[in-house]
């Protein structure tokens, strides 16, 4: 088995700002975007997440796995979950509201009366600008985040060296324990082991993979007890570290890190102080259902 | 002699022992992801979830909430799903709440720690998965029911089969490595 990071320089303006600065800005518009409903906010919310895309120049190819998984989702939540039954409109769509067809719709030959609302319409829209523009800035980071800056970043954005250094470490782990993993699963089929086709329950189904787990989580114990002893005896943790990954602000790091807070502050002021947070439909937007 | 157990310690060992918990997840996770469980369906089924649960009963909460949190943070960015940090916390969960009995533990293979174990496992998974999927209600705008129907119990029932079924086996196979190699 090869496991590959998704990273790759692609001497995008993304590869050029400093991975605190995304980290800062990404938290921010998460802040930003979670704290309204409000559709005028979230559609310049919007706009600001697929300019920032943008700037990475990834393909659909590559990042099509991460937009499967979130359309999935979006799918459930937008047509069944707001369109189709109205539970996700719960809690901030007044109750009632105007209905898309009020005189009912015949399908086949037969009169069915939704209940789906222009109201309920305009909150799958202002869903879509929130959950499209928050997973145009997570799922960004696989591709154009180096995965050996991380340690580095967390240690620099605060986090204790430790923390950091396990994330680190963790990530260097990986390619040896996918490794592990492949040898012993060669080894298990060799004994004729079968993974893919089980009879009986989900039980048993479940219980196929311990011959593969336990060997690979076993041996990476005994193995973690000579890594633990070679960090000690050079003095791991007795000072601050220090990180082969060097980070350095530029002037447009700086001015994304203010951008970022106006972005999360002024959300927080226009939804708390002057109380423009809440949910409601344009009036543009009804009359277009006359 | 056995060395006595400190809940909230986070030393080399520790470090260590986090790190390759959190990389055994994202391995797992990914080629768990890739093999696909037969009959399971659409449902996704991560064997790998045991690790945190395990990491935890096994080295505390603080290793079991690395595990899990780091892990499905790596586990995400190898399959390219991305960076959800509140699914990223409820997995942390997952390994930290089974770590709060690893000082009660002597004897890994003794049925009473193996009881105890199952037993947060399940609470570990309510905890973890409850609190990623109400965090849907925040970020996407959710309601309970769409939570509890498409958030929790799709991700909590698995997660308390896979602890059930294998954090015993690990428990056991830790048990006997332990007593073979005379570590504590």
């Amino acid at each position: 088995m090869l496991v590959s990071w998704h990273y790759k320089y692609r001497g995008s303006p993304m590869d050029h700002i400093d991975p605190r600065a995304r980290w800062i800005f990404s938290f921010a518009f998460l802040i930003a975007a979670t704290s309204t409903w409000n559709s005028a906010m979230l559609a310049v919310l919007f706009g600001i997440a697929v300019i920032w895309y943008s700037l990475g120049r990834t393909t659909w190819k590559e990042t099509r796995r991460g937009w499967t998984l979130v359309l999935i989702m979006l799918f459930t939540m937008i047509i069944v979950n707001t369109i189709i039954t109205g539970g996700g409109a719960g809690g901030v769509v007044p109750e009632g509201g105007k209905l898309v067809w009020p005189d009912g719709v015949r399908l086949f030959g037969r009169l069915l009366r939704p209940g789906l609302t222009v109201d309920r319409i305009w909150f799958a829209i202002c869903q879509l600008m929130r959950i499209g523009g928050i997973s145009m800035f997570f799922i960004l980071i696989p591709y154009t985040m180096d995965s050996r800056s991380y340690g580095a970043t967390f240690s620099k954005l605060g986090l204790p060296d430790k923390l950091a250094y396990t994330m680190e470490l963790a990530i260097r782990f990986i390619p040896s324990l996918a490794r592990n993993f492949s040898i012993t699963m060669d080894a298990q089929r060799a004994r004729a082991f079968e993974l893919d086709d089980v009879k009986g329950g989900l039980i048993r189904k479940i219980g196929r993979i311990a011959p593969l787990l336990i060997p690979v989580t076993m041996n990476a114990i005994l193995s973690s007890e000579d890594i633990a002893n070679a960090m000690d005896l050079r003095g791991f943790g007795q000072r601050k570290r220090t990180w082969l990954f060097e980070l350095r602000y530029h002037w447009w790091d700086y001015a994304l890190i203010a951008f970022a807070v106006l972005v999360a502050a002024g959300s927080l002021i226009l939804v708390h102080i002057f109380k423009l947070g809440a949910f409601t439909v344009p009036p543009f937007f009804y009359q277009l259902f006359h | 002699m056995q060395e006595k157990k400190s809940l909230w310690k986070f030393g080399t060992k520790q470090v260590v022992y986090a790190a390759i918990g959190a990389a055994l997840y994202a391995v797992l996770a990914y080629a768990t992801n890739m093999i696909q469980l037969p009959g399971a369906g659409n449902v996704s089924f991560r064997p790998a979830v045991v690790i945190p649960m395990f990491f935890g009963i096994a080295f505390g909460p603080i290793v079991g909430f690395i595990a899990g949190f780091v892990g499905n943070i790596l586990a995400d960015l190898l399959s390219g799903y991305g960076f959800w940090f509140w699914w990223d916390l409820g997995n942390g969960l997952l390994g930290l709440v089974p770590g709060l009995i690893y000082p009660l533990i002597q004897d890994y293979k003794a049925g009473k720690s193996i009881l105890l174990a199952e037993l947060f496992v399940v609470l570990g998974s309510a905890i973890g998965m409850g609190v990623a999927s109400l965090s849907e209600m925040w970020v996407s705008g959710a309601d309970m029911n769409t939570v509890i129907f498409a958030n929790f119990l799709p991700s909590f029932i698995p997660d308390v089969i896979n602890g059930l079924v294998l954090v015993p086996l690990l428990m056991i196979a830790y048990a006997a490595i332990t007593q073979r190699s005379g570590r504590s």
